[in-house]
């Protein structure tokens, strides 16, 4: 009786967990319903603002369907390592050309590192590696090494480009994975535009460095938006903008509830001339550094915004505004929060859940009809910090012509700086670059730079002095992971990392309905059909076994849900399949038992011999299978995982259900005194 | 309800005839097999294949020649399930997913009043092709010395041999088998995928249970009845597992063959394999593993009747 109690709250335990991991998706399911009913856009804006939360904790925790069942995008994607290899030779010519092309064809067929081929057919032409790679002093195998490392970094650097795109493309949970040294798999789901996001795969990075707009300006700028959107007067601002009422400013502050639980860390990297031990240029380096620690030292209770409402009339946060009417009266700023500093330098943050409402304001046409021709805006790259649990992004508001773009750049490195023991990075530009780029610097000091990647900025140095010779410094990163961040993004533009398709698949939304409906059917089907043969054949036990079966089932989706697995086709395939295996285990046992029941046993001397000996062939059979799914496991790509993973599930829960819940009921109606129990 | 009472069939003494069933059925499923060949799917052949849904009927000569118009010459072009779905392959190399783009054009451009949207398109590169080729044939070998070797700490060696033996005659018939059926029945659409590799793998996994619950009985029923021959002792265990044999085999062939009517093109290929399987693997259990097992047994007894008589010739 003891051993009983254990496993009946063995079994409720598991039974609350499977029902409390399946929740999510019940209540998804849900949702979807009811959204679908909702037939005009009020309505659902309604409903979304309502349920938002829940909608998206629910999606959140939902059994995952595979790609082949919600439709979308799958892709393998190799880096062109001969194309690569091309571009960091120190020269390119015919002989290269050759070799490169000659070891593309045989890397086909063979299962060498390229590299190492790419050595052999120089050495058949008579060449080393040394002839176009590494200093004249390096000898090759270290230049072998190199190159090795680049070919890992390209990787590395690709995987950070597609990231980035893929966000600003806005799929909803994306997979993004690196394969092997030189492979990059990228799951998309829902996505149908193929030949967009192809492009955005596959398109070279762009790096830019771009100005970022003097704060007045700045003001006035997002004033427009501001009074549009909350349908003030126009004509009033631009009047006011030309009598340049609204460089009078107010110190105030805005929405106390949001802001006062926000510590404000303002993008504190800045850029100088790559130190030199033998110049001493170490005073300068000294003066950024204290620059820096005064704006950390900042906090929002200096916080000066000189910013007018939609009426034209100073904003007095005073007067304490609710909510509700400070959203109605400031749209704009509603939804990004302006901080200024004492230095007159304004930051504007975005939460994460209003990014995507702020690009498709600034999309309208009334609204860049507002805004100078001349202006960009973009979002930081990640969040500076946490408020109340939501992300905040930093947005930018920048020159829109790029001060230069990312091809001058020949070299980045990132390192901790031996002097200050801080992380830094070093950035190198060609000789045309560096001409330019003294000339920018030298007529921005003190002024922002961003370093933008596919139009997100990744960091926005304050310039400290003139740059001649193209060798700069960039100080002030958190720590030596965000560095080496910006290393991987100055790169990408110095040296894109090309990147061909080698393999797609894409699955229309209405085959992966027409395949969920098809799955459900012939499970449901599976299910009835064999729990009523169970139950013709067995009587009471077999329909103990279909209860078992029942749990099974909800077991193996409850485990799914929990590990965030995902259901593939042939994962339903495997469901069917466990349905028809699962019952095994009892056909053993019940088999047994007859045996024994035939041969005259009581019936609870026949039970426990029937389990007893059937459990060693129960064992061999499940481990067998086992052994077979784990291996296919390995082998299989995407939906095929999802059938071995189905099934290896399904047969450790069969384990459970089919030995120890079945004998739990037989037990407990032996104890009440039960003597005849009927096996069929 | 009860199947079978009290069997006393002797199995064992037909295995002869059945060795030569086996036999044929290989070679000449086999045969088809190599003469014929089977489709190899887009996973391991490579190259281009879209699903496209019509919104009407559509004749298939129609999709051939607005193909052949843009100069994809050569496509494999056929219905999949309805005259609407039309499934279109072909090993035209392109950068990328060029050739996909290129059939979608020629679709819009050359049919007129039959709109369609793309239900799937699949691009393996020849490279990727040839990897799954080879991690296939690895993964059924593997998962077969696997067996073996779990067996072999099972229970003797020999009959972990006997087991995999049995496999090898599951994987060949299931092969020759789907080859036949190609050949007969070209609208099923089989063709050797990762589907099928996994229905082989999957089938692996089944089929040897059968032959474990019956190795199982046979190491109970040794003990039991010492003084009984091999033969006797086999056919006594393989007569007390059929009933749960056939049940099992029933219900699983049950499910997979529902979902090889009900379950949609794209699990086709795997029921089909597996409904194959199942039969195969039940009938192989007791015919190639416990078949093999009683042979070898009595050659082995042979053997050690033989020994002394040699040894004592040597002394004389």
């Amino acid at each position: 009786m003891k051993k009983n109690r254990f496993r009946i709250l063995l079994t409720v335990l598991f039974l609350g967990l499977s029902l409390y991991f399946l929740y999510p998706t019940y209540k998804d399911h849900q949702f979807n319903q009811e959204i679908s009913k909702l037939t005009n856009a009020q309505d659902s804006a309604a409903f979304f603002d309502k349920y938002s939360n829940d909608v998206l904790k629910a999606r959140e925790n939902r059994i995952k369907l595979g790609l082949d069942l919600q439709g979308g995008m799958y892709v393998i994607m190799e880096v062109d390592i001969a194309k690569l290899l091309s571009d960091l030779s120190k020269k390119q010519d015919d002989i290269l050309k050759q070799a490169l092309e000659a070891t593309s064809e045989q890397v086909k067929t063979s299962d060498e590192d390229f590299v190492d081929l790419f050595e052999t057919k120089l050495k058949e032409k008579g060449l080393s590696l040394k002839a176009y790679y590494g200093e004249i002093r390096d000898d090759d195998s270290k230049i072998k090494k190199d190159l090795k490392t680049e070919v890992e970094n390209a990787i590395d650097r690709a995987i950070q480009v597609v990231r980035n795109r893929i966000d600003q493309y806005g799929v909803s949970e994306p997979v993004i994975q690196k394969k092997g040294s030189s492979r990059l798999v990228v799951e998309l789901p829902g996505v149908s535009n193929v030949q967009e996001v192809r492009k955005l795969l596959q398109g070279t990075a762009l790096l830019e460095f771009k100005l970022v707009i003097d704060p007045q300006i700045a003001i006035k700028v997002m004033e427009k938006i501001n009074t549009y959107l909350a349908g003030g007067n126009l004509d009033s601002l631009v009047k006011a903008d030309s009598l340049e009422k609204i460089t009078k400013l107010d110190s105030l502050k805005k929405d106390t509830s949001k802001t006062t639980k926000t510590e404000i860390k303002k993008d504190s990297t800045s850029i100088t001339s790559k130190k030199d031990t033998t110049k001493k240029d170490i005073t300068k380096k000294d003066t950024s550094k204290k620059n820096v620690t005064k704006k950390d030292t900042l906090k929002q209770d200096s916080n000066l915004t000189g910013l007018t409402d939609s009426n034209g009339n100073p904003i007095d946060t005073n007067q304490q505004m609710s909510e509700e009417e400070f959203k109605k009266k400031n749209p704009w700023f509603y939804l990004i929060h302006p901080q200024q500093y004492k230095d007159g330098s304004v930051v504007w943050f975005v939460k994460e859940t209003d990014k995507a409402k702020v690009l498709k304001i600034l999309e309208k046409k009334e609204v860049q009809d507002i805004v100078p021709t001349d202006i960009s805006f973009s979002f930081s790259n990640r969040s500076q910090f946490m408020d109340a649990g939501e992300k905040i992004y930093q947005f930018y508001i920048l020159k829109k012509d790029p001060e230069l773009t990312g091809g001058v750049v020949v070299n980045a490195r990132s390192n901790i700086d031996p002097t200050s023991n801080s992380p830094v990075v070093y950035m190198e530009m060609n000789s045309d670059g560096s001409a330019d780029w003294a000339r920018i610097t030298g007529a921005n000091i003190n002024k922002q730079i961003a370093i933008v990647l596919d139009n997100v900025v990744y960091s926005a140095p304050v310039v400290r002095n003139k740059i001649t010779g193209g060798n700069s410094q960039i100080e002030g990163m958190a720590n030596i992971q965000e560095a080496k961040l910006l290393e991987i993004v100055l790169k990408a533009g110095a040296l894109p990392a090309p990147l061909s398709i080698i393999e797609e698949r894409t699955v229309g939304p209405s085959l992966g309905e027409d395949s969920i409906q098809k799955g459900l059917y012939s499970s449901v089907i599976a299910l009835i059909l064999v729990a009523l043969f169970m139950i013709v054949y067995y009587h009471f036990a077999g329909g103990v076994a279909d209860l078992a079966l029942i749990f099974n089932m909800l077991f193996v989706m409850g485990i799914m849900a929990s590990f965030h697995a995902t259901l593939t086709l042939p994962g339903i395939a495997a469901l069917i399949l466990t349905i028809g295996m699962a019952v095994d285990s009892n056909v053993l046992i019940y088999e047994r038992i007859r045996e024994e029941l035939a041969g005259g046993k009581p019936l609870r001397t026949a039970i426990e011999i029937g389990y007893k000996k059937a459990f060693s062939a129960i064992l061999d059979t499940h481990l067998t299978s086992l052994i077979t799914a784990v291996i296919l496991y390995q082998f299989g790509t995407g939906p095929i995982q999802g059938f071995a993973l189905t099934l290896i599930i399904g047969l450790i829960a069969n384990l459970f259900t089919a030995i120890i819940i079945t004998r739990i009921i037989f037990d407990i109606m032996t104890d009440k005194g039960r003597t005849q129990i009927n096996f069929g | 309800m009860q199947f079978f009472h009290n069997l006393h069939i002797d199995f064992l003494s037909k295995r002869k005839i059945f060795y030569v069933v086996s036999s044929v059925l290989i070679i000449i499923g086999l045969s088809v097999f190599f003469t014929k060949g089977i489709t190899l799917g887009i996973d391991f052949a490579g190259g281009t294949e879209l699903l496209v849904r019509f919104h009407d009927n559509i004749h298939i000569d129609d999709v051939r020649s607005a193909m052949d118009q843009t100069g994809i010459v050569g496509a494999e072009i056929k219905t999949m399930g309805s005259e609407k779905d039309i499934l279109i392959r072909t090993a035209e190399p392109g950068e990328g997913t060029t050739v996909s783009d290129k059939i979608k054009d020629a679709l819009s451009k050359n049919i007129s009043g039959n709109s369609f949207e793309v239900l799937r398109i699949d691009k393996v590169g020849p490279k990727i092709g040839k990897e799954l080729r080879v991690s296939a044939i690895y993964a059924t070998l593997f998962s077969l010395i696997a067996i073996l070797i779990y067996l072999a700490f099972r229970f003797e060696f020999l009959y972990a041999l006997g087991a995999v033996l049995g496999l090898f005659h599951d994987v060949l018939i299931t092969l020759g088998m789907i080859a036949i059926f190609h050949v007969i029945f070209p609208n099923l659409n089989l063709e050797l995928n990762q589907g099928m590799v996994a229905a082989f793998l999957t089938l692996i996994g089944f089929s040897v249970n059968d032959t474990v619950i019956v190795f199982d009985r046979i190491r109970e029923n040794i003990k039991l009845y010492k003084n009984e021959d091999i033969v006797s002792v086999m056919n006594k265990s393989i007569n007390t597992t059929l009933s749960r044999t056939v049940i099992t085999s029933g219900t699983v062939f049950l499910t997979i063959f529902i979902l090889l009517l009900f379950g949609g093109e794209v699990n086709r290929t795997f029921a089909f394999t597996f409904t194959v399987g199942v039969v195969t693997g039940t009938y192989s259990s007791i015919y190639v593993a416990s078949a093999f097992v009683v042979d070898m047994k009595m050659f082995q007894q042979k053997r050690k009747l033989k020994v002394p008589g040699k040894v004592a010739a040597y002394k004389a």
